[in-house]
């Protein structure tokens, strides 16, 4: 049984560095420790899964700030009206480690209500 | 979208099949429900295949179980192949890409390789053969390659997400 033990071992160590990756949970190419935010009227609109995306004319430069499922999103009540072309938004989150110029939000506000996305 | 993958990979996400799952309240969310599901079935028919043939439940007939345990797991990969390819149109240009996804598909190749030999030099001389009798030499090699292939498979699935 001794190749079997081996293979169990395998399996374990495969599990282990799946489970370490989990902890990061579609967060981890995303720099937590320097949260910023994004403040602008929304340019573009893509209300689709797996994550919604808005583009944001800030100050600076345009934003593509990356948001929730679209089901999370209704169901925390930022709906593809919320969050329409033209709209104001401010958007909490962390810049992309890999996309120049990307975002993603922890939450946003629209119309002085804040929208938890995590 | 990106341009830079072939394409065929850009049609298949911006076709309105691509656009349909995307824009869908349910239809990517249930795919991804449905892989999960199917993978749990999948690797249960899988893992009781394989530990039948490195010895476990030797007191089972092996062809009996082989043969049940075949079908769950061939409904189960419809499955998984299904709800796979729903998620991967939604997204194809990008995932086509990824390197996880291409290691996620190699292994994949591996794995229905391995079956291929497991049917050709393991299956044939497990037939009526009763219970606690010696399985062929070629039986726990082969099981032990299945069962770590497939897990690895299952946990490159997750990793796309993360490369």
């Amino acid at each position: 049984m001794s190749r079997f033990g081996l293979s169990i071992a395998l399996v374990a160590v495969v599990s282990a560095l799946a489970a370490s990756a989990l902890a990061h949970h579609g967060w981890g190419s995303y720099d937590a420790a320097n949260p910023v935010t994004v403040a602008g009227p929304i340019q573009t609109l893509k209300f689709e899964n797996p994550h919604a995306e808005i583009t944001v004319k800030a100050a600076d430069k345009v934003w593509t700030v990356t948001l929730a499922p679209t089901f999370r999103m209704t169901s925390r009540g930022a709906t593809a009206d919320v969050i329409a072309v033209g709209k104001g938004v401010s958007a909490y989150g962390y810049l992309s480690t890999v996309e120049k110029d990307e975002m993603r939000a922890e939450r946003i506000t629209v119309d002085g209500k804040t929208y938890e996305l995590r | 979208m990106t341009d830079a993958a072939p394409a065929i990979f850009v049609a298949i996400e911006s076709s309105g099949l691509g656009a349909a799952i995307r824009q869908s309240t349910w239809a990517y969310m249930s795919a991804n429900v449905a892989h999960i599901l199917s993978l749990m079935a999948f690797a249960g028919a899988v893992a009781v295949m394989d530990l039948r043939m490195i010895g476990a439940f030797a007191a089972t007939r092996p062809d009996f179980i082989l043969r049940k345990a075949r079908w769950a797991a061939v409904i189960a990969f419809a499955g998984l192949v299904l709800s796979g390819l729903t998620l991967f149109t939604a997204e194809a240009s990008h995932v086509v890409l990824n390197r996880v996804f291409q290691i996620k598909l190699g292994l994949i190749a591996l794995g229905l390789a391995n079956i291929v030999a497991f049917e050709v030099w393991v299956t044939p001389k497990v037939q009526n053969i009763p219970p606690l009798a010696p399985l062929p030499d070629a039986a726990r090699p082969i099981a032990i390659a299945s069962l770590t292939v497939w897990f690895c498979v299952a946990a490159c699935g997750r990793l796309i997400a993360y490369f």
